[in-house]
C-alpha cells in the first residue's frame, strides 16, 4: 500500500509541476481561439494603453456549433473579422456554445470581459441575447437570424428574406430542369427559415416553369439531428433521383451537404446548395453544384459592426442582402434567355410585384 | 477512513489525475497554457456563487442520469435508455407544470415532479416487462424506445402542448406556473437536493431491503437467484421501471427547476451522459454524487477555458473520455501504481449478455 501512495503522490507533483511551469503566462491577455481563423485577434492583441485609439471588444457567441463549421457560425465569425478589420483598435475572440442550456452564461462572460459589442448567432439565442441587452444598455448587441418584435435601443437583429433567396434558386432550376420534377431536402420545419427556403424555391420553381412537379423532404426527426445526418440527406436525395428530380436543393447544414454530395455521383444532376457559396465549402458537390441560396452574413454582420463603432447602429431589424451565387463551372449551362429572366425575378422581389410566399 | 474504501476510491481518483495529466499535455500541443486553462476551468465551475450554481445545475441531471444506469447495473441491465426516459419525464413534468394552475406550491411541485417520475417507470418498464416476457434484451428495446421517446417530445413540444404566446416559433411548452418551479436557494438548487437524497435512498434500498437483495441477487446470478425463489422476471421488470423512474426524475428537474419549460432537442445526451457517470461511479449510487459533481464542474468551466486559455472545449469530452477509459481498464492504473489484485473491485456490467 505504501508503495502504491508514493507512487501516486509522485504522479501527483508530477502534475503539479507540469501546471505550475506553465501557469506563469497569466491569463490575463491570451485570449485567442485556437481554431481557424484566430490569426488575427493573435496580431490585434497589442496592449490596451500603448494604443492612442480605444479598445473596441468584438465578441461573438456561436449557437451548438463551431466557427469552423463550413456554414451559419463560421459566416457569421467571417463576418466579425471583416468588420474587425475595417475598425482602428478592434479585437474579436469567440466562444462556441456546446449546450443551448449555456447561451445566457457565454454572453456574460463577454460582458464581465468588456465587450463592446457582442454578437450573437442564430434564432436560438434570440431570448438570451434580449435579456442580455436590457441587462446592459450600455453593450451593444448584434443578433444573427433574431427577428425583432419589439425594438430594443441596443439590439439590431440582422434577417433575412430566405424566401426571395429560395425563390431565386427555384426559378433558375425550373428553366434548367430537363425532367421537370425538382427535389429539395430540407432540415427540420422546426426552424422556420428552412420552411422559407423551401416555399421559395417551390414557388420559384413554378413561376418560371408552371408545369413542374417538386419533391420536398423534410428531416422526421428533432431539432438534435435534423441538421447533421448527412447519411439521411444522401438516401433521400437517391430517391428524389429515382422519382425523376433532375435538380435538387440542399438545404439544412450537414444533411443538405450530405444531399449535394449524393448528387454529385448522378451523372447529369444538378445541385443548389444553401447558406452561402457552397462552392467554397462542399468541394465535393462542385460535379453537381449549379448555384446557391444564399443570405449574405458576411457582409450583414460587418456592415453592423462598422455602424457600431461609428455610433449609428439602431435597434429593430435589418435586411440582409440574399441572392444566388455565382455557376462557376456551370456559367455556360445558364443561358442569355435564363440570365435575363433571373434579372426580371430578381426585379420582382425587389420592388415586390412578386411575393415568393403568397398563403 | 477505512481500507476498503480507500481501495474502492483509489482507482477512480488514480483515472482522474492520470486523464487531467494527459489532458495537460494535448493542452501544451495547442500552444495553450495547461495552468491557465485548469485555473480557468476551476474558477468557470467553482469560482463564486454563479459558477457554484452553474456547476450544481449541470451535475443534478448527471446524478439522476447515473443512478438510472447503476440501479439496472445491479440487476445486470444495461440500461441505455436513460435519454428517452429523461425526455419523456421532462416533458409531462413541463405539462403537469404549465397546464394545471391554481394549486399550491405544496400540490403542484410534487404533482408535476411525480408525473415526470411515472412518466419515466413506464418508459422504462417497457423494456423491463418486454425482457420479462419475451427475453427482448434490454440494450436493443431501450436504445428504440430513446427514438420513440425524442419524436413523441419533439411531437408534443411542437403541437398539443406547444406554447402560442408571441411571436414564439419554436418547438417548446410554455413556461410552467410559478407553483411548480423547484426554488433555489442561494447557490444551492433544490433540485440537486433532491438529487443528493435520492442517490441515499437507492443506496439504502439496495443494501438495506429485500427488493434491493433480490436486484443484486439476480445480478450476481440470474439462474441462482431463480432456483433461491426469487421472482427474475419481476425484478427485472421493477428494476427497469425504478431505472426509469430515476431517469424521468431528472427531466422533471431539469424542466422544472432549470429551463422553466420543456423545449426540443434541449436535452439531448444528458441520459446518455448517465452512463459515463455509472461507470466512473463503479455502480456505486453514492459514488454517482461526486462524479457527477466533478463532470458537472468541466461541462460549467469549459466555456471559460476557452475563453481565457483558448483551449477548445471539446479538451472536456477528452478528459471525460479518458477518465472514462482508466476507470473500465483499471489494470493500466493497477500496474502503475503497483496495487494488488482484488476480486471485489471487479465490476459487473450487463450480465445478460450472450444470455437471454
Amino acid at each position: 500500500m505504501t508503495s502504491m501512495w508514493r507512487r501516486f503522490l509522485a504522479l501527483l507533483m508530477v502534475f503539479g509541476l507540469l501546471t505550475a511551469a506553465c501557469g506563469s503566462d497569466s491569463d490575463s491577455s491570451s485570449s485567442s481561439g485556437s481554431e481557424s481563423g484566430s490569426s488575427s485577434s493573435a496580431e490585434e492583441e497589442a496592449p490596451a494603453e500603448e494604443e492612442p485609439v480605444e479598445e473596441f471588444k468584438i465578441g461573438l457567441v456561436t449557437d451548438t456549433g463551431k466557427v469552423d463549421d463550413k456554414a451559419f457560425n463560421q459566416s457569421a465569425w467571417e463576418g466579425a473579422l471583416a468588420g474587425a478589420a475595417q475598425i482602428e483598435g478592434a479585437t474579436t475572440d469567440y466562444i462556441e456554445t456546446e449546450e443551448s442550456k449555456d447561451y445566457a452564461n457565454n454572453i456574460q462572460l463577454f460582458l464581465d470581459d468588456g465587450a463592446s459589442v457582442i454578437i450573437t448567432v442564430g434564432f436560438g439565442l434570440g431570448e438570451a441575447t434580449i435579456e442580455a441587452a436590457q441587462a446592459n444598455p450600455d453593450v451593444l448587441f448584434i443578433g444573427v437570424d433574431q427577428f425583432q418584435g419589439e425594438a430594443i435601443p441596443n439590439l439590431a437583429g440582422l434577417v433575412f428574406e430566405e424566401a426571395k433567396s429560395g425563390f431565386l434558386a427555384g426559378a433558375l432550376a425550373g428553366m434548367l430542369t430537363k425532367t421537370n420534377i425538382v427535389g429539395a431536402v430540407l432540415g427540420t420545419d422546426l426552424v422556420p427559415p428552412v420552411v422559407f427556403f423551401k416555399e421559395g424555391w417551390e414557388n420559384g420553381a413554378k413561376y418560371t416553369n408552371p408545369d413542374v412537379q417538386t419533391i420536398s423532404t423534410y428531416h422526421p426527426g428533432g431539432l438534435d439531428v435534423a441538421f447533421g445526418d448527412p447519411e439521411w440527406g444522401a438516401t433521400t436525395a437517391r430517391q428524389a433521383l429515382d422519382q425523376g428530380a433532375d435538380i435538387i436543393f440542399g438545404a439544412g447544414g450537414a444533411t443538405g451537404n450530405g444531399a449535394l454530395i449524393e448528387v454529385a455521383t448522378e451523372e447529369g444532376a444538378l445541385c443548389v446548395g444553401v447558406d452561402w457559396d457552397q462552392w467554397g465549402t462542399v468541394p465535393e458537390a462542385h460535379p453537381c453544384l449549379v448555384t446557391s441560396a444564399m443570405k449574405d452574413i458576411v457582409k450583414g454582420v460587418a456592415d453592423l459592426l462598422v455602424a457600431a463603432k461609428a455610433g449609428t447602429l439602431t435597434g429593430g431589424n435589418f435586411l440582409g442582402d440574399v441572392d444566388i451565387a455565382p455557376y462557376h463551372d456551370f456559367e455556360s449551362m445558364v443561358t442569355d434567355e435564363m440570365r435575363a429572366t433571373i434579372e426580371e425575378v430578381r426585379a420582382g422581389l425587389a420592388d415586390g410585384s412578386i411575393n415568393p410566399m403568397p398563403e | 477512513m477505512s481500507r476498503s474504501l480507500l481501495r474502492t476510491i483509489s482507482i477512480p481518483i488514480a483515472a482522474v489525475v492520470f486523464g487531467l495529466v494527459i489532458g495537460a499535455i494535448l493542452i501544451l500541443t495547442q500552444n495553450a497554457s495547461p495552468g491557465t486553462a485548469y485555473k480557468a476551468l476551476l474558477v468557470g465551475g467553482a469560482g463564486d456563487s454563479d459558477a457554484v450554481l452553474r456547476t450544481l445545475q449541470k451535475a443534478t441531471p448527471l446524478i439522476f442520469g447515473g443512478l438510472a444506469v447503476a440501479f439496472a447495473f445491479k440487476a445486470g441491465m444495461f440500461n441505455i435508455g436513460g435519454q428517452g426516459q429523461l425526455l419523456v419525464g421532462a416533458v409531462f413534468a413541463a405539462g403537469v407544470g404549465f397546464g394545471i394552475d391554481g394549486l399550491p406550491l405544496v400540490i403542484h411541485l410534487p404533482v408535476a415532479l411525480l408525473a415526470g417520475g411515472i412518466a419515466g417507470a413506464v418508459w422504462g418498464g417497457i423494456a423491463g416487462t418486454l425482457k420479462a416476457t419475451t427475453g427482448a434484451h434490454e440494450v436493443i428495446v431501450t436504445i428504440m424506445l430513446n427514438f420513440v421517446a425524442g419524436n413523441l417530445t419533439d411531437w408534443l413540444a411542437a403541437n398539443p402542448w406547444k406554447d402560442n404566446s408571441g411571436s414564439n416559433i419554436v418547438a417548446r411548452t410554455p413556461l410552467v406556473e410559478d407553483s411548480a418551479v423547484i426554488p433555489t436557494f442561494g447557490a444551492v438548487p433544490v433540485g440537486f437536493l433532491l438529487a443528493v437524497i435520492t442517490a441515499i435512498t437507492c443506496w439504502m434500498i439496495l443494501e438495506r431491503t429485500t427488493f434491493g437483495f433480490e436486484v443484486k441477487s439476480v445480478g450476481n446470478n440470474r439462474h441462482a437467484a431463480d432456483y433461491a425463489g426469487i421472482r427474475v422476471g419481476r425484478i427485472m421488470a421493477l428494476t427497469m421501471a425504478v431505472a426509469g423512474l430515476l431517469a424521468g426524475l431528472g427531466g422533471a428537474v431539469e424542466s422544472l427547476g432549470v429551463d422553466g419549460r420543456f423545449e426540443a432537442g434541449v436535452n439531448v445526451g444528458l441520459g446518455f451522459e448517465g452512463i459515463t457517470i455509472a461507470l466512473l461511479a463503479r455502480a456505486n449510487p453514492l459514488g454517482v454524487v461526486p462524479a457527477a459533481l466533478l463532470v458537472g464542474l468541466m461541462e460549467a468551466g469549459a466555456a471559460r477555458m476557452q475563453f481565457k486559455a483558448g483551449v477548445a472545449p471539446e479538451l472536456i469530452d477528452v478528459i471525460q473520455a479518458l477518465i472514462l477509459f482508466f476507470v473500465a481498464a483499471p489494470i493500466i492504473l493497477r500496474w502503475v501504481l503497483r496495487m494488488r489484485h482484488d476480486a471485489s473491485e471487479q465490476l459487473q456490467l450487463g450480465a445478460g449478455w450472450g444470455r437471454s
